[in-house]
């Protein structure tokens, strides 16, 4: 398979679950889909077109919250990124966890840091915050107001 | 030379480092290292690096304190034999750095744990360690 036939299958696959398609260069491309079938094509792209799940990364972008899944076709040299925009108030998604292993501990970062809810995750909890840390709170919103009280915020000098 | 008790000259001729780093970048961390390599070896001052806290006289402390990993340096703390010298190392252990407004360094160091010294430096060259462990020693020894 070439570059150009991924593109054009891809293009011609999932022609209604394709929101915008942006080859930016020879080796990223950019497609944004519809939240409710990123299982569909994650599961394409991992396992029929052999790709490496990199990471997923997860933003907060005040309008929406976006999260990009990397993945990797190293015999064509291309990266190619699923973005999907979510609902900022309840920001919930499928997860990918049960499709590949690789997503579990990532996906359960981006819920405690942005509060993002996967469902059918298998073990949906804390992997990095402490347990002093309150409910509801997440750290990488862009609203996010400090809770400590204890906390000292100068140099001490 | 101030009197000492027997515990603290015991531990100024022969200091065991313990070394902890609470979420540093490895700098401060290759430093230590380059200070125990042959180049400098500070194994002829008597300084060694401790396998235990249970061993060590001075707890060496790197990075700027997460919420997670000060609860094992307080744990550490506790468990070390006393008199214990504590040393901060680069400037993530001193103020935090540009870790300062992180929702996970709530605190500096020096607010959980009384601190003997203070190494700065991002990171600190290996004279400055020894420079800085020297005259933590000289202090400890003039009896302030």
């Amino acid at each position: 398979m070439t570059r150009e036939e991924l593109v054009s299958d891809l293009k011609e696959r999932f022609k209604s679950d394709i929101i915008d398609f942006y080859d930016r260069s020879p080796t990223r491309i950019y497609i944004e889909i519809k939240p409710e079938s990123l299982v569909k094509v994650a599961s394409y792209i991992f396992k029929d077109l052999k790709a490496r799940f990199n990471i997923a990364s997860a933003l907060d972008a005040k309008t929406h919250i976006e999260i990009l899944y990397h993945f990797t076709l190293e015999y064509l040299r291309v990266l190619v990124s699923l973005r999907v925009k979510l609902n900022r108030d309840r920001p919930k998604i499928d997860s990918l966890a049960p499709v590949f292993k690789g997503a579990n501990w990532i996906e359960r970062e981006m819920n405690e840091l942005l509060g993002i809810d996967f469902t059918g995750h298998p073990n949906l909890k804390r992997l990095l915050l402490p347990e002093s840390w309150p409910e509801g709170v997440y750290p990488l919103r862009a609203d996010y107001k400090e809770w400590d009280k204890n906390a000292v915020r100068d140099r001490g000098v | 030379m101030a009197k000492l008790g027997i515990k603290t000259r015991a531990l100024l001729k022969s200091p065991w480092v313990f070394h902890v780093a609470t979420g540093s970048c490895n700098n401060c961390d290759i430093e230590i290292l380059d200070v125990l390599t042959p180049r400098f070896d500070v194994e002829r001052f008597g300084i060694l690096l401790a396998p235990s806290i249970r061993h060590a006289d001075v707890l060496l402390i790197t990075g700027a304190g997460s919420r997670k990993s000060m609860e094992r340096v307080m744990r550490l703390y506790e468990m070390a034999p006393k008199p214990c010298l504590v040393v901060c190392i680069g400037e993530c252990a001193m103020s935090r750095g540009i870790f300062m407004p992180s929702y996970n360094m709530p605190k500096p160091i020096d607010h959980y744990l009384p601190v003997d010294a203070y190494i700065p430096g991002c990171p600190p060259k290996p004279e400055a360690i020894i420079a800085g462990i020297v005259k933590l020693i000289e202090k400890k020894k003039g009896g302030k």
